[in-house]
C-alpha cells in the first residue's frame, strides 16, 4: 500500500515536470512567433509610410504659378457676387457627370460675372488607372496653368473632362496629354518638359492631402458661398440655380 | 464538426483582413486619408494608424488562414471590427457621408447610408466568427496543432498523461 503510494507520487511529481517542460517548451515558441510577427510588422509599416510622400516640401520650381492660393485657382471677376468652391479630380466619373451637367453653364456665368469660382483640384485615384492618370491629369493641368495662365487651364479642365479615359484603363499617354495643353492655348514646347518630368507632382500629392484636411473626402464636393453639397446631383441643382 | 465550422471562420475572417489589408497597402496616402475621414481620432496619429491599419490586417488575416495563435488572433480581430463598428456608426450617426475605405475603395458612394448598414452588418458578422474562435480555438487545418500537440490532446478529451 505505502508502496503503491509512493509511486502515485513519483508518477505526479514527473508529470508535474513534464507540465512543466511544456509550459516553458509553449512560451518559447509563442515568443518566437509572436517576435517573427511583430519584426514583418514593423518592416512593412515602416514601407508603408516611407512610400507617402505626403506632405513633404515642394522641390523649389515644383509649384505650379498664376495660383490664387497654395491649393487653389480662381477664376471669374473679383465683384462676382456668388462663389462657388469645388473639388474635382480629373479621373472622377461622378466629377466628369458634374461638368456635363453644369460645366457650360458656371463658364458662361464666369464670363458674364455671376459667379466666380474657386477650383480646388485634386488627384486621389491614380489606381483607377495603371498609368497615374489622376495625379499625371492634374500636374498637366498645373503645366498650363503656369504657362499659360487661368482662362487655359479652365479650357484644358473643360478637355480632360470631355475625354475622361474609363477607369481601370491605361489612361492617356503624356503625348495626348501634350495635345490637350496646346489645344487649351499653352506653348508646345513650354508644357511638355513640365508634363514629361510630372514637375508638379509633389504638389499634386499635398493639395489632395489639403483637401482631406479641409473634411471634404469625396468628389466633387461644392460650396456655394460657403454651403457644402456632398451629394452631387444636389451640388448640380444648385449650382445651376446660381449661374442661372 | 466543431473544429470544421472553426476552420471556416478562421478562412471567412482571415480572408476577409488579408484582401481588405492587401487591397490597402499600395496607397499609403490614400489610407491616411481615409483615416481622417472618420473625424475620430486625433490628428498627431492619424498618419501612423493609416499607415500601419494594411500592415496590421494583412498579419491578422495571414495568421488566421494559417491558423497561427488562433485564439490570440481573433481576440485581435475582434477588437478591430468593434473598432471599425463604432468608426461606421459614429460617422453615419454624425451624417458624414464617406466610404468606409475597408477594401481601399475612395471617393462618395451613391447612397451612403445604405452602404453603411451594408458595413457594419458585415463586420457584426465577421465579429461573430471571431468570438466562435475566441471559445472554439482548436480548429483543423492550423499550425497551432504542429506547434503545441499537447493541448489538442486536451481539448479532444483524452488523458494528458499516459504512463
Amino acid at each position: 500500500m505505502a508502496k503503491k503510494q509512493s509511486k502515485t507520487e513519483r508518477a505526479q511529481a514527473l508529470m508535474r515536470a513534464q507540465q512543466r517542460r511544456e509550459r516553458m517548451r509553449n512560451l518559447l515558441v509563442v515568443g518566437t512567433v509572436v517576435v517573427a510577427i511583430a519584426i514583418v510588422a514593423v518592416v512593412l509599416v515602416v514601407v508603408s509610410s516611407k512610400k507617402d510622400t505626403t506632405g513633404q516640401a515642394v522641390d523649389p520650381g515644383g509649384s505650379p504659378k498664376n495660383l490664387t492660393g497654395t491649393y487653389n485657382v480662381v477664376i471669374g471677376k473679383e465683384s462676382a457676387p456668388t462663389t462657388i468652391k469645388v473639388y474635382e479630380d480629373l479621373q472622377c466619373p461622378i466629377c466628369q457627370e458634374f461638368e456635363k451637367a453644369a460645366g457650360q453653364q458656371i463658364q458662361t456665368a464666369i464670363a458674364d460675372g455671376k459667379v466666380k469660382v474657386d477650383y480646388r483640384m485634386v488627384a486621389f485615384l491614380d489606381r483607377s488607372s495603371t498609368t497615374n492618370y489622376s495625379s499625371r491629369a492634374l500636374n498637366a493641368a498645373m503645366a498650363v496653368l503656369s504657362t499659360a495662365g487661368p482662362d487655359a487651364f479652365l479650357k484644358f479642365h473643360t478637355i480632360a473632362y470631355a475625354n475622361q479615359p474609363a477607369e481601370g484603363s491605361a489612361g492617356v499617354p503624356d503625348a495626348t496629354l501634350i495635345d490637350w495643353a496646346v489645344q487649351a492655348g499653352a506653348d508646345k514646347s513650354a508644357v511638355t518638359p513640365l508634363i514629361e518630368n510630372n514637375t508638379y507632382h509633389q504638389w499634386v500629392v499635398n493639395a489632395t492631402d489639403q483637401m482631406s484636411r479641409d473634411g471634404v473626402s469625396g468628389t466633387p464636393t461644392v460650396f456655394i458661398d460657403g454651403k457644402k453639397y456632398t451629394n452631387p446631383s444636389e451640388g448640380v441643382t444648385a449650382v445651376l440655380a446660381a449661374t442661372k | 464538426m466543431k473544429q470544421w465550422l472553426g476552420v471556416l471562420a478562421r478562412l471567412i475572417v482571415g480572408g476577409v483582413d488579408l484582401a481588405a489589408g492587401l487591397a490597402k497597402f499600395p496607397d499609403p496616402a490614400g489610407n491616411v486619408r481615409q483615416v481622417r475621414a472618420f473625424q475620430i481620432l486625433p490628428e498627431s496619429v492619424v498618419p501612423t494608424v493609416g499607415h500601419a491599419l494594411p500592415t496590421v490586417e494583412i498579419l491578422i488575416g495571414a495568421m488566421l488562414i494559417l491558423g497561427l495563435l488562433t485564439r490570440s488572433f481573433a481576440v485581435l480581430a475582434g477588437l478591430f471590427f468593434v473598432a471599425f463598428i463604432i468608426g461606421i456608426a459614429s460617422a453615419w450617426a454624425r451624417g458624414l457621408e464617406i466610404n468606409c475605405g475597408c477594401f481601399g475603395s475612395s471617393g462618395v458612394p451613391a447612397n451612403p447610408q445604405r452602404q453603411y448598414a451594408i458595413d457594419i452588418a458585415r463586420d457584426i458578422g465577421l465579429l461573430i466568427c471571431c468570438v466562435w474562435l475566441v471559445v472554439w480555438p482548436r480548429t483543423r487545418l492550423a499550425l497551432d496543432n504542429l506547434l503545441f500537440p499537447h493541448h489538442e490532446r486536451l481539448a479532444d478529451g483524452e488523458e494528458a498523461v499516459e504512463d
